[in-house]
């Protein structure tokens, strides 16, 4: 059996990347949450707030630490699996990546330990320092990636010398023009990420009659938050769509399946394609009439442009491009009806008596993960024949590492991932089942609290028990 | 100015910092294999789980600054130390998350202590792998690495693993013998009594060999003798001071002699391979990026890394003295 070492190269970037952002999308969403739910109990002294901290601290914990070390993997990817890309590029991206080590790993690193383990040792008032650092961490370390990102695909700012890249203008390799419009959406996405996952667990526990009050709190907030995050998504998505078609158009192409330079008219929006690369044609295709001229060119009988306007070896595979927008896209409709329908019953008092309602917010849990990887797999994938786009073709990137070895150890990260994925579930899902614990008496104490928690005698018996719970 | 020098010492300062703080953390969850009472594993995950993820990132750096810096030198290292990277990855990647995945489980703990152990010491053998391949050279083709990437697994390559994973050692059980009370303290004194002996001879031997597998070697003694020289010796010294500090009233000397021991050791290494970042084959000014990027890296290393020694050590010292024996539950 013989494979090509440029496509095991692609597959085991792709897995490993596609593993990774699961979990800074869940950990950036849930820090910014801890550092509100933290900001609200300081302000409120209310101890429910402390019980939804702690129990989405420990969440948190795991999914930051999965995060982490899968991170790791992809600094070292650029060049194990693609060193020409990394002696290319790494004279632009290396330097933001450098940055984003320097500005928010080590922020993150550094607060993390006495976020998880440090509030009897420093005091509610440093804590929340602590916290609101490892929030403004992951909002670092997301805008760095993203402006490297962006720069693959809109490269901007330099020349290329002798066969390297050189750095001509540094404001315009990190604010490429659509790093601008990538980044709040990436940030948003998070942020919607982790409303619906706090959501989700709070509206099972009203479901269950468990839990009420922390279930009220969490679901009242996050649909709060996902309200008004959602419609500015929409927003959002609606920009970076316009910015994408000019600069990266046969992506955009791809994205709605139609192969002729010119679709029908009025154009259909399509659902379902079955799209056959090879003769640039759709074997199959099922859509709503008049919807693709409507919301792609606002008239009711526009043309849309399709793939065929680019020619076909630098084109991106349609149909990964296709269902990623369309997973994408489908989620986010759903997400904007609930948060719709979270107006109509917060207003008529009914948000957490609506058992339907409760039981889709606990099937989206997460839908915004799920939404997130669609819209990484249309930025990537609808990048392709290209890794910098324009100037360096993915299949010219891949380092010369023979294909066996490739390929086990593709084997050898699925499994290993495979074990971290299983844990994290099981471990998370019994946190839940378990759920909050109820707040220590101490959590009610106006002031500071450092005395109420300085170790000693007094309360060495509940710290016990909390440890061997 | 010379950009390229000064990323690169930047680069080592990195790598250096790595090497020693996650050098500790790595040898106490090699040692964590050993003690079958639950509660002194606890308490050895304790004394390092505040601190580890920021020991990590200077791995991050190091390898950052190479990407950003000496994006050739990148290219070249990287492909041909593929397997024990990923390897290293991998294993890395098991010991951060039983870091997380232990504490959730009672049943389970064992079974995720070993693979956090053995993510410690397959992640310390294949550090020292790259290290052995590194001196004893690669092969290279223009600007991409020539050789195959199983040229790494070679005798005097392995020897050097062996000799990193045992300083690691000397420094976890340095560590626990500064945060650990009673039966902890006492474990962390018996091995150190078994480590530095192991750790001078491996390090001592390996020294010796690197001139038999690379003649380079030989030629950068004759032509640093003194300083070479110097460095052995106070490797030497240090190495019977630490054996002396054992079970002494000072619960941290053992730890910052280990520390001094590895800051020798790559110092040692650096002044053999100056000024060569791909050893014998490309030197540092041959595989740096243009200046712009050099510019870029080092006026925000500049700015950033006085902020982020600060607060790290912050968090060292928010965790300072003894690990306390009921843990750092909130």
């Amino acid at each position: 059996m013989s494979f090509d070492p440029a496509i095991l190269a692609r597959v085991q970037f792709a897995f490993t990347v596609s593993f990774h952002i699961i979990f800074p999308t869940i950990s950036i969403g849930l820090a910014m949450f801890l550092a509100i739910v933290e900001g609200l109990w300081l302000k409120t002294r209310d101890p429910l707030y402390f019980q939804i901290y702690r129990f989405w601290l420990g969440i948190f914990a795991m999914a930051f630490g999965v995060g982490v070390v899968t991170g790791i993997v992809l600094s070292f990817e650029f060049g194990l699996g693609f060193a020409k890309f990394g002696q290319m590029a790494g004279p632009a991206i290396g330097p933001m990546i450098a940055l984003e080590v320097l500005t928010s790993f080590f922020l993150e690193a550094g607060f993390l330990g006495i976020m998880l383990f440090g509030l009897n040792r420093v005091g509610p008032r440093l804590h929340f320092f602590a916290t609101c650092m490892v929030a403004l961490g992951t909002l670092f370390s997301a805008s760095w990636i993203l402006s490297a990102n962006s720069w693959m695909q809109t490269p901007d700012g330099v020349a290329v010398q002798n066969g390297h890249l050189v750095v001509t203008d540094w404001l315009k390799v990190i604010v490429n023009p659509s790093w601008l419009y990538r980044l709040p959406h990436m940030l948003a996405a998070a942020y919607i990420t982790g409303s619906f996952l706090v959501s989700g667990v709070g509206a099972w526990y009203l479901l269950r009659g468990e839990h009420i009050e922390f279930g009220k709190r969490t679901v009242s907030m996050g649909m709060g938050f996902a309200t008004v995050l959602i419609a500015l998504q929409v927003f959002l998505g609606d920009i970076l769509y316009g910015t994408m078609l000019k600069y990266q158009p046969a992506k955009m192409q791809a994205a709605e399946g139609f192969w002729d330079k010119q679709s029908e008219s009025p154009a259909p929006y399509y659902w379902i394609i079955v799209p056959d690369q090879k003769s640039q044609r759709n074997r199959f295709a099922l859509g709503t009439p008049y919807l693709g001229s409507i919301w792609l060119t606002h008239s009711l009988h526009g043309r849309v442009e399709g793939l065929g306007n680019t020619p076909p070896d630098l084109q991106p595979q349609m149909g990964i491009v296709f269902y990623g927008f369309r997973i994408m896209y489908g989620i986010a409709i759903l997400m904007f009806s609930l948060a719709v329908a979270s107006l109509w019953l917060r207003w008529r008092g009914r948000l957490f008596s609506t058992r339907w309602f409760l039981r889709i917010l606990v099937v989206m849990t997460p839908s915004g993960v799920l939404a997130t990887l669609g819209g990484w797999y249309v930025a990537e994938t609808g990048r392709q024949p290209w890794v910098i786009y324009n100037i360096l073709r993915t299949a010219d990137a891949v380092s010369p590492v023979p294909a066996g070895v490739l390929l086990s150890t593709l084997i050898a990260f699925v499994c290993v991932y495979a074990l971290f994925m299983a844990a994290f579930l099981i471990f998370a899902g019994r946190m839940i089942k378990r759920g909050p614990k109820d707040a220590p008496a101490y959590a009610e104490a106006s002031g500071s609290l450092k005395p109420a928690l300085k170790p000693g005698m007094a309360n060495g018996a509940t710290r016990n028990a909390a440890v061997t719970e | 100015m010379d950009l390229p020098l000064l990323s690169a010492l930047f680069a080592a300062f990195a790598l250096l910092l790595y090497v020693v703080l996650d050098g500790f953390d790595l040898g106490v969850g090699a040692l964590l294999l050993l003690p079958s009472d639950e509660r002194v594993r606890d308490r050895m995950v304790d004394s390092v789980v505040p601190i580890w993820d920021g020991n990590e990132t200077w791995l991050i750096m190091a390898g950052v600054t190479l990407l950003a810096a000496f994006p050739v030198a990148y290219g070249i290292l990287l492909p041909a130390f593929y397997l024990p990277l990923i390897v290293m990855l991998l294993a890395l990647g098991l010991r951060g998350v039983s870091f997380e995945f232990r504490m959730q489980t009672e049943r389970m703990r064992r079974a995720w202590d070993i693979a956090f152990s053995l993510g410690s010491i397959v992640a310390a053998l294949m550090q020292g792998l790259i290290v052995g391949g590194l001196i004893q050279g690669i092969a290279v083709d223009g600007e991409h690495f020539g050789g195959s990437v199983f040229d790494v697994f070679r005798p005097f390559c392995l020897l050097v693993s062996l000799a990193v994973l045992s300083g690691y050692v000397v420094l976890g059980a340095g560590w626990l013998h500064l945060k650990g009370t009673a039966a902890l303290r006492a474990f962390a004194e018996r091995i150190l009594h078994t480590a530095v002996p192991a750790y001078l001879g491996l390090a001592s031997v390996s020294t010796a060999a690197a001139t038999l597998v690379q003649p380079q070697m030989l030629a950068a003694w004759s032509a640093h003798m003194t300083l070479l020289s110097a460095i052995a010796l106070l490797f030497l010294l240090l190495a019977i001071t630490l054996w002396r500090a054992i079970g002494g009233r000072s619960d941290g000397r053992p730890l910052f002699l280990g520390l001094a021991l590895f800051v020798l050791g790559i110092a040692g290494l650096g002044v053999a391979v100056f000024p060569d970042i791909v050893p014998y084959r490309l030197s540092l000014w041959d595989a740096a990026s243009s200046s712009q990027s050099q510019v870029f890296v080092l006026l925000g290393a500049a700015i950033v890394t006085p902020i982020v020694l600060s607060y790290s050590a912050f968090a060292y010292y928010v965790f300072r003295g003894k690990t306390p024996e009921q843990g750092w539950e909130i």
